[in-house]
């Protein structure tokens, strides 16, 4: 019984991880109302761009988690191979966790850090830590 | 080496006295009303971004900014006092202290809903960069910040030993019911002392925002924390200790900074409040407000 | 179910988890701005084990709860003897602490030629557990609510028993509970202990659930957020908090009414409110009335 149940957490445990490799963009256009964007996201897999997915995206703030909902949209296709359309309706500007959800063909999710301003949404990497205040 | 050493602590002093004026105010409210209130470094929040307003319609010169910056801080202190501590004057010190932590809320989403961007420049206190005196370098921020400790902490004694405002202060935190019973209008006293902690508030968050030259809705955690921080550090309750606090904060955090880094710098410092509070040395519990 | 309130409900059960580890201090007599450090520590954990050492998720949060509590004993330890404001500042920085040093922590494992891991300010991504193993939303938030449901009934079981009494009498007269007997520095770092480990299995729930954590997920306001659902919500029933979390985040997230002015409408609410019931909605006064009126 003990040997089984060992067995079994082995196999668990050298279960490998999903290498499913997916990468995701944001290219985000303010519009006319305030915290409105309209998004474009490039999903790639492994590197090729991936279509056909179900993704609905959503998003987070970090320094407040489980706090500001945001409504998830569905994405639809957009115009180039891997590229879907959504339009986003944050409540604020500042820092965003974009949370994109797949539904197809796998189910995963990516998360992407962006800053939201006036002019649009910009990568963050976060190198050193930010001014004091 | 050692040149180093003088240059990190005087920059640690000035920033030290910048905290010093934050726990400053933190401590009249906790020596007088025996509360916290988590809304201090928010209301000079709004005093700061007032005059960030202010600055970006009228372009207006920095003294006025800090009239402006002083006059939003006391307002949003009035506003405090009046939902957070006279109700709760003789109630619960918890209440008082949620109901501040609700109005913190208020405060961020208000500024955050007049002023959007994540960040606002504001103008410099001086125009031009660092003095060179010597090898070292002395920015005349920090002096008008040293400056301003210290006349604002005598003018503070003089002000509880030597006037009949400072008399009806003392009686009403060694003996509130006396005093009531004296004729002092104690609700009154207690939002005088709000109003000047607040106003202390405003003339620290002035001073920061000129000399970092940037406005971000942080700022009302970050003083909220330093505040504390130096207070603790200094030993809860008193004036002195509230100074002694904020410089030493200030001196640990510019040394930790340079030698560690800006994460063990505040690493350190909250340690060091960890390990104070911990041991618990006498002097860290004197209760008297001066 | 739309994902949308999948969502909702999600948190609202994860946040639970940090309200009622805050509630259980409370009701021990100490205020604690601290609980969000052990539910970050109970983040991280889970994380690495199950994205780095492939650990099965009930597993990992066993081990996020034993980490849980050992940062709670850690901490309590030295505090024992702290009451009120300087109770609440040291746990203060206890949690900041916790945060710095996952700022800190750069620790990553090459699975399948990708690094995964903690890796400091950039965040712990890429907890893929729930997808790797075929859960759905809806299935999460059956097992948030499933465990978060079992808690609430062994709080309902305490608050009936003498360790119930005793613990709050341990809250309301610590030296009368002393010359009775009862252990008090034992049953703190107990109480502490437990509270922990309840802050760390909301925390590896929550970084399954996002898939990503980072530092700034566990600061203050998560600390302070989660005490004062204990202190809206009332401290005199387990209820007490899960109220507190439905009023902002269910209700006030329902009303896109209130777009954009969210705080402000809570923010007052709860400042009138605490005018008018300073122990919270559901205080001892109320719970006491509506238990004569219904049992």
């Amino acid at each position: 019984m003990a040997k089984a149940a060992f067995c079994l957490v082995l196999a668990l445990v050298s279960l490998p991880a999903f290498a499913q490799r997916l990468q995701g963009e944001l290219d985000c256009k303010p519009t006319r109302t305030d915290f409105i964007y309209n998004c474009t996201v490039k999903l790639a897999r492994n590197g090729e761009p991936l279509s056909g997915a179900q993704i609905t995206v959503g998003a987070d703030m970090p320094s407040m988690p489980m706090a500001h909902n945001v409504k998830p949209v569905k994405a639809k296709a957009g115009k180039a191979p891997g590229e879907y359309e959504a339009t986003l309706d944050l409540e604020m500007l500042g820092e965003w966790a974009v949370k994109l959800r797949l539904a197809a063909p796998v189910k995963d999710q990516l998360i992407l850090l962006y800053e939201f301003d006036e002019q649009g949404a910009r990568q963050v990497r976060r190198g050193d830590r930010p001014p004091r205040k | 080496m050692i040149l180093d050493l003088i240059q990190n602590s005087f920059d640690g002093l000035a920033m030290g006295a910048a905290y010093a004026l934050l726990a400053v105010g933190f401590t009249l409210v906790f020596g007088v009303l025996r509360r916290v209130n988590l809304s201090y470094g928010p209301a000079i929040m709004v005093g700061c971004y007032a005059a960030t307003w202010v600055s970006v319609a009228f372009h207006s010169n920095i003294v006025i900014l800090l009239g402006v910056t002083i006059l939003g801080s006391v307002l949003a202190g009035a506003y405090v006092e009046k939902l957070c501590f006279a109700p709760h004057r003789q109630g619960s010190a918890i209440a008082a202290m949620v109901a501040s932590f609700a109005l913190w809320m208020q405060f961020e989403e208000a500024v955050t809903l007049v002023m959007p961007k994540h960040l606002y420049d504001f103008p410099p206190m001086f125009e031009g960069g660092p003095l060179a005196v010597g090898p070292l370098l002395l920015r005349p921020e920090a002096l008008v910040m040293l400056a301003c400790a210290i006349v604002i902490c005598a003018a503070l004694q003089f002000l509880l030993a030597r006037t009949r405002f400072g008399l009806a202060v003392r009686a009403v935190i060694d003996a509130p019911i006396a005093a009531q019973l004296a004729g002092i209008n104690v609700p009154r006293v207690l939002l005088l002392v709000f109003l000047l902690a607040s106003a202390v508030g405003g003339l620290a968050g002035w001073l920061i925002v000129s000399t970092y030259t940037q406005v971000t809705p942080m700022l009302g955690m970050w003083s909220t924390l330093k505040g504390l921080l130096a207070m603790m550090i200094g030993g809860l309750g008193s004036l002195r200790g509230a100074v002694v606090g904020g410089v030493a904060l200030g001196l640990v955090e510019a040394h930790s900074q340079w030698f560690l880094g800006p994460q063990a710098r505040d690493l350190i410092a909250y340690l060091l409040l960890f390990v104070l509070l911990a041991w618990r040395p006498r002097w860290m519990t004197t209760q008297s407000a001066s | 179910m739309d994902d949308y309130t999948v969502g909702i409900l999600t948190n609202i059960g994860l946040i639970s988890f940090i309200a009622l580890s805050a509630y259980l201090l409370i009701i021990a007599g100490e205020m604690s701005f601290g609980q969000q450090g052990f539910f970050g520590v109970g983040a991280y954990t889970a994380g690495v084990a199950t994205a780095m050492y492939g650990i099965p998720l009930p597993v990992a949060a066993v081990l996020a709860m034993g980490a849980g509590a050992t940062a709670a004993f850690l901490v309590g330890l030295p505090t024992l003897r702290l009451r009120g404001l300087y109770f609440a500042m040291a746990t203060l920085a206890a949690a900041e602490m916790f945060r710095i040093v996952f700022e800190l922590l750069h620790f990553q494992r090459d699975i399948d030629g990708e690094p995964v891991g903690p890796d400091g300010t950039q965040g712990f991504r890429g907890i893929r557990w729930v997808f790797e193993n075929g859960v759905e939303p809806e299935g999460f938030l059956a097992l948030v609510w499933g465990m978060l449901a079992a808690v609430i009934v062994l709080f309902l079981l305490v608050e009936r028993s003498r360790l119930g009494a005793t613990l709050r009498m341990l809250g309301e007269d610590p030296e009368l509970a002393r010359l009775l007997g009862i252990h008090v520095e034992r049953f703190k770092l107990g109480v502490a202990a437990v509270a922990g480990a309840l802050a760390a299995l909301g925390g590896a729930l929550y970084a399954h659930h996002n898939t990503y954590i980072e530092p700034r997920n566990f600061d203050i306001m998560l600390g302070v957020h989660s005490l004062a659902y204990a202190l809206i919500g009332g401290l005199g029933t387990v209820f007490g908090p899960l109220l507190g979390v439905l009023v902002d985040i269910g209700v006030l997230e329902g009303s896109r009414v209130f777009q954009g002015y969210r705080m402000i409408v809570f923010g007052g609410l709860v400042a009138l409110l605490l005018i008018l019931r300073p122990r919270g909605l559901l205080d001892e006064r109320t719970v006491h009335w509506l238990k004569r009126r219904f049992a």
